[in-house]
């Protein structure tokens, strides 16, 4: 069940933490070579990529509409869960304090919900908020890039969600 | 269950719209054009951010591949080769499910239901055909703008208490 990538909003709509795991790549060819396989091992799995900020500024944008969108339509307390579309499915949890989680997985993958709502309890409370050294607010994601925090997380995603 | 289809045109302008059962808040006329208008540009967001994963250098992608409509010459493919990519195709809150259903010339069919509602491919499905019999082949519709065909109103209606 792979996790394609993961993103944390504050509450200023700023992108506080953002990560994403490449699977594998993917060759359809018959036979991969040596060389390959150990390319794919170091480019594998739980590699930040650096790449440009747009993704995470487009994904905040379909998640604050859609979450305004089902406002609109379900009451104040609705608050949507998930959507799909051919090729991906993505995950939302809003904690009470408007910070957001959002994690794209695969299509086959069961709802996260329960898995956000760990990572926030378990993982973001303790090792960034009950962090001493940790900003109240986190700009340009201080704080959040802690050693323990990433490192729980990469542990989650790849063994418990994997 | 509730239904709500709205039927929006290729440059996300509601085109029909109604109601079939209470359940969700119900919105001005300028508010749901609002909405579908919002739609159309996530739709086309949702489609944009799908994932590229990287293939292998050395293979060529190109030979190896045939058929699947996955950009594999710039080096990437989709999670689901063979499958173009698309926009929003369901939508899930606590309270509701929303199934957009887009034709192949771009015209989206939004449906609202019951979480609890099952066979909205079903619905989904004959829902088209009453407006491809009923609008799109009746001779004083014009195209991209609203939905006042009578004969559609009454069959959807039919339709619709029929299964419930």
């Amino acid at each position: 069940m792979p996790v394609y990538s993961f993103y944390i909003f504050d509450r200023h709509a700023e992108c506080i933490y953002k990560r994403r795991w490449l699977p594998r790549p993917t060759s359809i060819a018959g036979k991969p070579s040596r060389a390959t396989d150990a390319q794919a091992g170091s480019t594998g799995l739980g590699q930040t990529v650096k790449a440009g900020d747009d993704d995470a500024k487009l994904v905040f944008g379909t998640v604050f509409s859609l979450r305004n969108m089902v406002r609109k339509l379900g009451g104040e307390e609705d608050n949507f869960v998930s959507f799909t579309t051919s090729q991906y499915k993505l995950h939302y949890y809003e904690t009470p304090t408007n910070i957001k989680f959002v994690m794209l997985t695969d299509l086959k993958s069961p709802s996260m919900r329960i898995a956000l709502q760990q990572i926030y309890i378990n993982l973001f409370v303790e090792y960034v908020v009950k962090n001493p050294l940790s900003p109240v607010e986190h700009p340009g994601g201080v704080g959040v890039n802690n050693e323990l925090f990433e490192e729980s997380l990469e542990q989650f995603v790849t063994r418990v969600l994997a | 269950m509730c239904a709500h289809p709205n039927p929006t045109d290729r440059a996300g302008g509601l085109i029909y719209q109604r109601e079939f059962q209470a359940g969700l808040r119900k919105l001005s006329t300028n508010d749901y054009l609002v909405l579908a208008g919002t739609f159309h540009g996530v739709h086309a967001i949702t489609r944009s951010i799908t994932p590229k994963l990287p293939l292998a250098p050395s293979t060529s992608p190109v030979a190896s591949s045939p058929g699947t409509t996955a950009p594999a010459t710039s080096g990437y493919s989709y999670p689901n080769p063979g499958v173009p990519a698309t926009g929003l195709e369901f939508l899930e809150t606590d309270k509701f499910h929303l199934t957009c259903f887009q034709t192949l010339t771009g015209t989206k069919f939004l449906l609202f239901t019951d979480p609890l509602t099952g066979n909205v491919d079903t619905i989904m499905n004959k829902i088209y055909e009453l407006y491809a019999d009923y609008v799109m082949k009746n001779p004083f519709y014009q195209l991209e703008m609203p939905v006042r065909c009578e004969a559609f109103d009454r069959h959807l209606g039919a339709w619709l208490r029929g299964r419930t």
